[in-house]
């Protein structure tokens, strides 16, 4: 396709002069041109982009729901429901949807986060109509089995004993979430709390299942060695008879302007170093307009050895063996995190200090030309890196369709970071990075006690 | 998009044809590139792929982690860091803005080994990504104050990683504890200890020991014309001397007999994470076809016997898997997994008679079956980028294979027999000679794990990785 250095002319123009009429100059990708899209009548859409670089395809299935539609007594149910989902159907026992996926040459995994909940097949595309029977039985047959329930209860805890409470940067996670948050759901940590991933129901899944697992609430991307036509086919055969559902209750819960510095400390006998981390409420949902100005702010604050904040904290001062910035968000607003990891023996108050500063040096002299065409550079690689696979082009195909209400708005993505001005970013910057709009938390290593180890505190599964 | 692979859609839509039965395909061949090798022994691969504007880069210049002193671990990982700190006409930070502003990656780090340089950048940029990897490993400043940086940070980051997943930290202790005296047992990117002896002299001792053109493996992936960009690498590394030292030998290590335990403690933990390894297999084993079909059975996927029994059945673990290392000589044979410290005894005891079952009864024919098909289907997508496609023919020549040995992959996994993969169980270790591994609260669990071999314990905050 050799109309790739056109294209890439205008895109790195682009990161230099930003000119309002480039804007609207989609990047073309080769091949993008034969993507096709189609809605069933159930309401299932199915995004499709044919690519026949290697003999394999994917099956992504994006379903609208997550911890954001969870409650006390129930947090943690939108991660054990994907868990669920590969344990049995009324046609198939526990465990046979992998055993013949893997037999047929594919594999799979699943994903939860606060908004949606993930599934994806890795497979030759000779599995094509394999994946689609397992696919559609589990969404229209799914059974919840009780001995599966109670063992895969063993299984979530393990997975949060890992990545929270094991590990002191998760578990202050958690607690700067819950703490930033006090209406939205977004409080609610996605792998659950303990007593709730220890209590909840087979009623509870029975309800969630038929009110969120409906193919009016999913989004369907194939991308890789088929052609279209062959998967609007199986769609029809395997996909359309699955009946369409009330739409789920919205979530209309908007979170109150914060007023004030919220601050907590974690004390953790199992930790030899600090973090310092801030959750600034980032005020804008995933696709909102300032969207792409998010962006490229934390990636100059954070990405890259050039960036400021690894310069001052981990090169220039040495108060740091790690400084970086992500942004979380979703359907709703979420959070700008920004932290910092410490040497053993430093000074959260001294890193806390210099954290500020940095953040306010950004809001008082704004961004350099070089930083923007830096961070517009950085975003055009990580763009083309995106559209290198098969599994880069479907996961930015649904994370577009489900988040931006459009898959084609995924090929705007160059232009939209080049109508980001500096005054743009410091005008943001502005207004999200004020102390009064954040969550500070600190994990700070304390000796151990005596008291009861956490283990023996624990209740069994 | 390219033609690559166009090859084995046809092969797939012919079987389909013929039979009911479909199936992945039954070959990957690697596309089409060059290899030349340069007046100073610099060996060039050239792969032109047009699909995105980009270029990726895998350089390697052998030697690596092996070569450090002993009492030194660390000092080639050092190194490897240290040159990224400035070279050529620009300093550290200018280096990395121009790195970062180009919206390029450059990253340089030391395996066993070699030490190795990859990049990717825009495809426009391949003169530059050329002339920076060209200054770190040519021109390096070596900056005294930079490697003071490094080094401290380097010591302190360990410290910081024993706070983070223990899934991660695992694999180190496991290795000294396995290799105690062999040099595989050496953490390459070192220890607390052993990095705090280090001075930049040593660096420099490495650097003209273990670093020239001779050692030179430099592989290039994406969208470049090969006239030009082959001229380029001829430029810029043709001219580096050679290495003056030799390449470090290494010999095989001896199986562990018996068993052996380390309880590596700490305090507070609810979970235990542990590993249970021996001796396996080396780079160009006969049998690697038959032992990876062995792998996926017992440990590679998600029903393998390991998880289905820890994970699926019990519920004991979020997951369970085993591993094959294969480097030069013979790496270790492990089984990993964790579990709530309350079940500690019973996941490792559901570990070992797995692992008993492994050796007791033949693998059945449909699990056999199933594991080939299973890795069919999943090796394309591992040589589908132009980083994972240079990084490939950088390690290909590494150890001096041919293109055979991916071309020639699958058909190798297709052909091996019943017996061949029965015979290759042996790749694991039998429960009675096992070197253990718990990281976990020693309180609670100091007296269980008695009872699976003489236990040596140490603390997590102990700035070793072994006793």
């Amino acid at each position: 396709m050799r109309i790739l250095p056109y294209v890439l002319a205008c895109a790195l123009t682009l990161g230099t002069v930003s000119l309002p009429a480039y804007a609207a100059t989609p990047a073309a990708v080769p091949g993008s041109q034969a993507i096709v899209s189609k809605t069933l009548p159930n309401g299932l859409q199915i995004i499709v982009w044919p690519d026949h670089d290697i003999p394999n395809a994917n099956f992504y299935t994006f379903y609208k729901v997550g911890s954001r539609n969870e409650y006390p007594g129930i947090t943690g149910l939108a991660h054990f429901f994907e868990h669920m989902m590969f344990n049995g159907t009324s046609r198939r026992k526990p465990g046979e949807f992998d055993r013949i996926m893997e037999a047929a040459g594919g594999s799979n995994n699943a994903s939860t986060s606060n908004d949606r909940t993930v599934y994806t097949d890795w497979f030759p595309s000779s599995a094509l109509d394999t994946i689609f029977d397992l696919e559609a039985d589990r969404i229209a047959h799914l059974s919840f089995d009780d001995k599966v329930i109670e063992s895969e209860r063993g299984v979530v805890y393990s997975e949060r004993r890992s990545s929270v409470d094991n590990q002191p940067f998760g578990s202050l996670m958690e607690q700067m979430q819950a703490t930033a948050f006090t209406a939205h759901p977004y409080q609610f940590p996605t792998i659950g709390y303990p007593s709730d991933i220890e209590r909840w129901t087979k009623a509870d899944l029975q309800q969630f299942f038929k009110t969120y697992y409906a193919p009016n609430n999913a989004v369907l991307v194939i991308a890789g060695d088929v052609q279209p036509e062959q998967v609007f086919a199986l769609a029809d055969k395997y996909l359309s008879p699955i009946p369409r559902q009330p739409t789920p209750r919205e979530i209309t819960t908007i979170e109150p302007e914060q007023h004030g510095e919220r601050r907590l400390v974690l004390e953790r006998p199992d930790a030899q170093t600090a973090t310092v981390a801030f959750a600034y409420h980032s005020g804008t949902n995933e696709g909102g307009k300032d969207t792409p100005a998010l962006a490229l702010m934390s990636t100059i604050l954070a990405q890259g050895v050039s960036s400021r904040l690894h310069q001052r904290l981990v090169e220039q001062e040495q108060a740091a063996v790690d400084a970086g910035t992500f942004v979380d968000n979703g359907y709703n607003p979420g959070l700008l995190w920004v932290y910092a990891a410490l040497p053993p023996g430093g000074d959260p108050a001294k890193v806390e200090a210099l954290l500020d500063d940095e953040l306010a040096k950004l809001v008082r002299d704004g961004v350099t030309p070089a930083e923007m065409e830096k961070a517009r550079n950085l975003k055009l690689s990580a763009f083309w890196r995106g559209m290198a696979t098969i599994n880069g082009k479907a996961q930015a195909l649904g994370d577009y369709q489900t988040f931006y209400g459009d898959y084609r708005k995924v090929f705007d993505a160059p232009a939209a970071y080049a109508a980001v001005s500096a005054a743009d970013i410091q005008a943001l910057a502005k207004k999200i990075l004020r102390k009064s709009n954040r969550t500070v938390g600190w994990v700070q290593p304390v000796a151990a006690t005596a008291t009861p180890t956490q283990a023996s505190k624990e209740a069994t599964p | 998009m390219s033609r690559l692979f166009r090859l084995f859609a046809v092969i797939v839509l012919t079987s389909m044809a013929v039979s009911a039965q479909a199936a992945p395909p039954a070959s990957v061949r690697l596309p089409d590139y060059t290899s030349t090798t340069l007046a100073n022994g610099a060996t060039v691969l050239l792969m032109p792929r047009h699909d995105v504007p980009m270029i990726a880069a895998s350089i390697m210049v052998r030697g690596g982690a092996l070569a450090d002193t002993a009492g030194k671990e660390g000092t080639a990982s050092l190194l490897a860091d240290l040159l990224e700190k400035g070279a050529g006409d620009r300093n550290a930070l200018q280096f990395a803005q121009t790195v970062d502003g180009a919206g390029g990656s450059l990253g340089v780090a030391s395996s066993r080994d070699a030490i190795v340089a990859n990049a990717q950048f825009l495809a426009k940029d391949s003169g530059l990504m050329l002339t920076l990897l060209g200054d770190a490993l040519l021109r390096p400043r070596l900056d005294p104050a930079e490697f003071d940086k490094l080094k401290q940070r380097a010591i302190d980051g360990i410290a910081s990683a024993k706070d983070g997943d223990a899934r991660m930290l695992i694999r180190n202790y496991m290795n000294t504890w396995l290799f105690q005296q062999h040099p595989y047992a050496r953490p390459a990117e070192g220890d607390q200890t052993s990095l705090a002896t280090i001075r930049l002299d040593d660096l420099k001792h490495f650097r003209s020991q273990q670093m020239g053109g001779d050692r030179l493996i430099i592989a290039i992936v994406g969208d470049f014309d090969p006239a030009v960009v082959g001229k380029q690498v001829e430029a810029t590394f043709g001219g580096w001397a050679k290495a003056s030292g030799s390449l470090p030998q290494v010999s095989t290590a001896p199986m562990q007999t018996g068993r052996r335990v380390l309880l590596v403690d700490k305090p507070g933990a609810t979970q235990t994470y542990f590993a249970l390894a021996n001796i396996g297999t080396r780079h160009g084993d006969p049998a690697e076809a038959a032992q990876n079909v062995v792998q996926t059975v017992f440990g590679g996927r998600f029903t393998s016997m390991i998880n289905t029994a820890l994970r699926i059945k019990s519920g004991l673990s979020y997951g369970a898997s085993s591993m094959l290392e294969r480097p030069r000589t013979a790496g270790a044979a492990a089984i990993l997994s964790y579990t709530k410290t309350d079940s500690t005894q019973a996941a490792i005891d559901l570990a070992i008679t797995t692992l008993d079952q492994l050796h007791k009864e033949p693998l059945p024919a449909d699990a056999i079956g199933s594991a080939k098909q299973y890795i069919a289907g999943q090796f394309a997508p591992s040589l589908e980028t132009a980083p994972q496609l240079a990084a490939e023919l950088a390690r290909m020549t590494l150890y001096g294979d041919t293109r055979e040995q991916v071309d020639g992959y699958l058909g190798r996994v297709v052909a091996a027999t019943p017996e061949q993969v029965n015979a290759a169980r042996a790749v694991f270790p039998t429960s009675a000679n096992l070197a253990i591994v718990a990281i976990g609260d020693a309180a609670n669990i100091r007296k269980l794990m008695q009872a699976y071999g003489p236990v040596t314990e140490m603390k997590l905050s102990d700035p070793r990785y072994s006793p």
